[in-house]
């Protein structure tokens, strides 16, 4: 693999993540971060949303006429948001999980983070780089969402994916980390971690 | 080609659309009847839940065809009655209604149409029956289970399409709110058949709420708790006929 494709890959996971350095896609970050297993679904559903929308962009984008292109993305992120809704819905295991996430599958539409890097990058790549840079984009989320589920649940209900894990220690769960402004705090304090490692990425 | 002509633009956007249109509606009908069972699975429990067999999290456990067998093995009869009070028709005892279902009954009861809304009865005689109104964001809906003949509640289940979450979404997923709808009464002589109040329903001296037909509203969500109180009063209203001729029968 050259090393302008691994860029690509490895760049939105930790460098470049998209809610701890662009602070994109911080609404949903909040909202469906209370169980391991909704921020799990979520983050599969942005990656494949995500991933395929800025392949089919890719594959699109010498046809499209530039005066319309934001309405041609929006009408592609929006059918792959509807058909991961929609299998969600379809399968028992991921009914109850759809029903959680309620509005939230819905407004991956309106996460930046999409919209984002269809425009800054599958509209100008080949589809292959586009593929890997809206799954690498969705995972860089997806990976902070599951970090800030891990406190939230572990904390909040003393559980993991639903596994008792601090209950049977006399764990009283701590209602506040249930909130979303909770949430907030944690991912404060990840961008802390991260600028105090990557001191680059610090203003002077 | 001169992809930024009016033309190219037109047509282009026109195939586009098309064809994710055409997509989304194959996907959606082939996957209808996949989501149509897991929503019947999931109204049967909350009837369940609302009736006290199990919570909800415990019939979620148990996947959907034990949930199905298990209502089959305690559910007694079901009927539609209509606003006077008097049956209309026997229904099949694996038919539920659905939220959309009960949206037609809603219009039909507000506006003065052929009201035909269900009754369920399970095998130990408790008596399950729906109530459907906008919340906040979008309908609210729910099941109200009654003490065999009486109009002692037995247990509440409600549901929203799209209720602020930690707030209005409690309706749902606050099981303390739920449960204060456990041995209230309904009253079916007044029009106000019960009410969620805001600021405090009566309380006895050690703090458990007065028997009657009230309950405390949820702090914070005062649209979707008065949204659900009309929702009850409405329906319960459209059953008041039902009730009273039930109750003195017994």
């Amino acid at each position: 693999m050259d090393a302008k494709l691994k860029e690509t890959i490895l760049n939105p996971i930790f460098k470049g993540n998209p809610i701890t350095v662009l602070v994109l896609g911080i609404c949903s970050s909040l909202a469906v971060t209370v169980t391991m297993k909704g921020a799990l679904v979520m983050a599969l559903s942005v990656i494949v949303v995500c991933g395929i929308s800025s392949l089919i962009l890719s594959l699109l984008r010498n046809t499209i006429p530039s005066r319309v292109r934001i309405i041609i993305q929006l009408v592609v992120v929006a059918m792959m948001v509807i058909l991961v809704d929609q299998i969600l819905k379809s399968f028992e295991a991921t009914y109850a999980i759809d029903k959680q996430l309620s509005v939230y599958i819905g407004l991956i539409i309106t996460n930046c983070i999409v919209m984002g890097r269809i425009e800054a990058f599958a509209l100008g790549n080949k589809p292959w780089p586009s593929f890997l840079d809206g799954v690498a984009n969705g995972a860089g989320y997806g990976m902070i969402l599951l970090i800030v589920a891990f406190f939230r649940e572990l904390l909040g209900s003393g559980t993991l994916f639903g596994v008792d894990v601090l209950g049977w220690l006399g764990y009283t769960p701590n209602n506040l980390v249930i909130l979303p402004p909770f949430a907030l705090i944690l991912l404060g304090c990840i961008v802390w971690v991260q600028r105090s490692v990557q001191k680059d990425l610090q203003e002077k | 080609m001169n992809t930024n002509s009016n033309t190219y633009t037109v047509i282009y956007t026109t195939i586009i659309v098309a064809l994710v249109a055409a997509i989304l509606a194959l996907v959606s009908q082939g996957l209808k009847s996949k989501q149509e069972a897991n929503e019947k699975a999931d109204t049967i429990s909350q009837m369940m839940t609302a009736a006290r067999f199990a919570t909800k999290a415990d019939l979620q456990k148990m996947g959907n065809t034990a949930v199905l067998a298990k209502y089959a093995e305690e559910i007694g009869k079901a009927f539609t009655v209509g606003m006077d009070g008097e049956k209309i028709a026997d229904l099949d005892l694996d038919k539920v209604y659905s939220p959309k279902d009960l949206k037609k009954q809603n219009y039909n009861i507000k506006d003065g149409g052929d009201v035909e809304i269900p009754v369920f009865i399970f095998k130990n005689g408790v008596t399950v029956v729906p109530v459907y109104g906008a919340g906040l964001w979008g309908p609210v809906w729910g099941y109200i289970a009654f003490e065999p003949a009486s109009n002692t509640i037995k247990g509440a289940y409600f549901d929203h399409e799209s209720e602020t979450a930690g707030l209005g979404a409690k309706i749902k997923d606050d099981p303390a709110f739920q449960d204060e709808f456990q041995g209230e009464n309904a009253d079916f002589s007044v029009a106000n058949v019960f009410d969620i109040v805001k600021g405090g329903a009566p309380k006895n001296a050690d703090g458990t709420s007065v028997i009657d037909n009230k309950i405390d509203a949820i702090t914070g969500a005062t649209m979707t708790s008065n949204g659900l109180d009309a929702a009850i009063d409405t329906w319960l209203g459209a059953y008041s006929a039902w009730f009273n001729k039930n109750t003195e029968e017994e």
